[in-house]
């Protein structure tokens, strides 16, 4: 086993940054008075969200580049593994096209299948590998999240190119279903990943794990429109389930990122890569998040591995399988 | 974090700062695009049934509250709508169509407030701000007003609300039974007089404006007023068709040609939600795009001129650049280790 390269570690903090900066912090600037000092701030804020996201940008086609050659076969004969390294290759491909052209047409619809086949192919390793059966359904959810939204902006891509009337039928109920999936996805991955851990959060980490869902359910109680507007600026969910919904599934996130900060549990960083991508991402940097996420939730890990103690700063990523023959064979013994 | 990794993190900083400063953008993003569909003969402006809206790919354009400047209502009812449009090489007509419950087209008492619906295109080169323009960045208004509309059909006032009601006296009105459509005389129609559009019998339900910001907007003269419209409300959906002349001589309207890409925004009102004038949905920028051939004098002085390598220089060169940029960048990296391995 050997840890992921740190350049996943950037990349998180990027995002994040990027997230809440960009997405979060500056699009919700508008509401504040405008002094002075909150113009001079805001601008600050505005170069570093935008270095924020070209870091986030470059270093996300990095991860993308690295795990195309992670995951090519080392033996010539391993024809069907050559699938999933040649998808991501042509993800970085169409990706690098697209910043000369821009994508339309066949060529955007091109890219929306590409990126449902290699949430297919990594699901298709996922469930046919020897994880239990609470860590694919975790998987499937923010996977098919993915998907719906993917699918959501193919229906009115497929439309365009094929000059049919529209709008699809089906689009308003799959961007529904899709929300869904990404309120769910929480749930699940507290399931799979956090339940079984021993380790409750003391005092001093239940206020960070809460702290989200409680800003959440102040700021909708006190203005819901408002909160409205900056949560589909920030993450693109429309809110349209019962607001106690959304306040659950984010506290059952904030505790799994905090109980599992340390540890080397896939969902960490996971859970922070998909956040900061949001709900049917507009930006190709914001889908690469996605399913570097996904990717990273398709390693092994067993949860019974987490220590009450801290683990050092070099494993607080989860470890790759020494082969490049990843996850279905490589699931990792119980640690004592 | 050891050297290796800091020496990394460092060339890919840098890189990332040299690209945010020189606007390199590594990020696509798909736009929402309306195409125009061409066709033959007259186009259906009066008539959202016509089956030639089916020739018209639709687009769905999410629209959301207003929220930068005061007055603003945060919980507006119009979520999106959905648009087509159609050309004949000398008119565009647009389509748009959203959910209403309700039929809000009288604007007669203090506390009735009219459905509507708007595009506006950018006048200049850029994207100014998607709402209401901004300085230096003018914007073309398309306003349709179901108060208008109603309007031409027959003129609403008081007394079409209450029939019932009596007015003792209408000074300087001739006639045995004064009535406002008595006043002849301009000089107790100033308005009238001087063309105020809002006075004056509604020859359109759509009022073509100009702005460059909040606070701007201004209608064009009663002369420059070319665009028309219509709209129905039908089981709980207005479907509201704009229509203009691809050209105008104005120079403060926008001007198509097929072939074309243009930038246009949406806005909706629900009267019913007491929305009016800051208090509405909005869009962000969306794409228009006139299907067909671009004018046929190009065509012609492509074929004149020798084969003009800038395009292809433009799209290959960023690409390009950029990969030399990764390739030098892993270079970099992979020479640095090495030399650190052999410290």
């Amino acid at each position: 086993m050997r840890p992921l390269p740190p350049f996943f570690r950037w990349l998180t903090v990027a995002a994040l940054a990027d997230w809440l900066i960009t997405r979060t912090l500056t699009r919700s600037a508008i509401f504040m008075p405008k002094s002075p000092p909150v113009i001079a701030v805001y601008q600050a804020l505005t170069v570093i969200g935008q270095l924020a996201f070209t870091l986030t940008a470059l270093v996300a086609l990095i991860v993308i580049g690295w795990i195309a050659f992670h995951e090519w076969p080392r033996e010539p004969r391993a024809h069907r593994a050559f699938g999933i390294p040649i998808a991501w290759l042509s993800l970085l491909a169409l990706n690098l096209v697209f910043l000369v052209i821009p994508p339309q047409g066949w060529l955007a619809v091109g890219h929306h299948l590409l990126v449902v086949a290699v949430v297919g192919m990594i699901g298709w390793r996922t469930w046919s590998g020897a994880e239990e059966i609470r860590k694919r359904i975790a998987w499937s959810l923010p996977a098919l999240a993915l998907v719906a939204g993917e699918l959501y902006q193919l229906s009115q891509t497929l439309f365009e190119a094929l000059r049919w009337p529209g709008p699809s039928p089906f689009a308003t109920t799959i961007f529904n279903l899709g929300e869904l999936f990404v309120v769910l996805s929480p749930v699940g991955l507290w399931w799979a990943y956090r339940r079984n851990v021993e380790t409750r959060p003391g005092a001093s980490l239940l206020l960070p794990a809460t702290l989200p869902a409680l800003a959440f359910t102040v700021a909708h109680l006190l203005n819901p429109a408002l909160t409205a507007i900056i949560a589909i600026w920030s993450t693109g969910l429309t809110l349209y389930l019962p607001w106690p919904v959304y306040a659950v599934s984010l506290w059952l996130a904030g505790d799994v990122v905090v109980s599992l900060r340390r540890s080397a549990a896939p969902a960490t960083g996971a859970m922070l890569l998909l956040a900061a991508g949001g709900y049917t991402p507009q930006l190709s940097t914001q889908v690469f998040l996605g399913l570097i996420a996904l990717w990273l939730l398709a390693l092994p890990f067993d949860a019974r591995s987490v220590s009450a103690v801290p683990s050092s700063r070099g494993e607080a990523w989860p470890q790759l399988p020494s082969s490049n023959a990843l996850p279905q064979t490589a699931v990792e013994a119980p640690k004592p | 974090m050891n050297k290796r990794s800091l020496l990394s993190f460092s060339l890919i900083l840098a890189l990332a700062a040299a690209l945010t400063f020189f606007k390199v953008p590594l990020a696509s993003s798909q736009g929402v695009t309306l195409v125009a569909a061409q066709v033959s003969g007259e186009l259906p402006m009066t008539s959202p049934d016509s089956e030639l809206w089916g020739k018209a790919s639709a687009i769905e354009v999410p629209l959301s509250a207003q929220n930068v400047t005061k007055p603003m209502l945060l919980n507006t009812k119009v979520r999106s709508v959905t648009a087509r449009a159609l050309h004949n090489g000398s008119q565009l007509a647009l389509l748009v169509e959203w959910a209403d419950d309700t039929q809000n087209d009288e604007m007669v008492r203090v506390q009735d407030f009219r459905d509507a619906a708007a595009v506006q295109f950018p006048l200049a080169q850029g994207l100014p701000f998607f709402c209401m323009g901004q300085q230096g960045g003018n914007v073309n208004i398309w306003h349709w007003k179901a108060d208008w509309q109603a309007d031409i059909a027959a003129r609403q006032d008081m007394e079409t609300l209450y029939p019932n009601m009596d007015v003792n006296q209408y000074p300087f009105a001739e006639g045995a039974l004064p009535a406002p459509a008595d006043y002849t005389d301009p000089n107790y129609v100033p308005a009238l007089a001087v063309g105020n559009l809002f006075a004056a019998a509604h020859q359109s339900p759509v009022e073509d404006l100009i702005a460059g910001g909040f606070g701007s907007l201004t209608s064009q003269p009663a002369d420059g007023q070319n665009v028309q419209g219509y709209g129905v409300w039908e089981n709980g959906k207005w479907r509201v068709i704009f229509s203009r002349a691809l050209t105008s001589k104005e120079a403060s309207d926008v001007a198509f040609a097929p072939g074309k890409v243009y930038s246009m925004a949406f806005a909706a009102w629900d009267g019913a939600n007491g929305e009016r004038n800051g208090q509405k949905s909005t869009s962000q920028w969306v794409s228009l795009q006139l299907a067909g051939a671009a004018p046929a004098a190009r065509p012609a002085q492509r074929a004149a001129a020798p084969y003009d390598w800038t395009g292809l220089a433009f799209v290959f060169g960023p690409m390009v650049l950029v990969a030399v940029l990764i390739l030098g960048f892993a270079g970099s990296v992979a020479m640095l280790a090495a030399w650190t391995k052999k410290k």
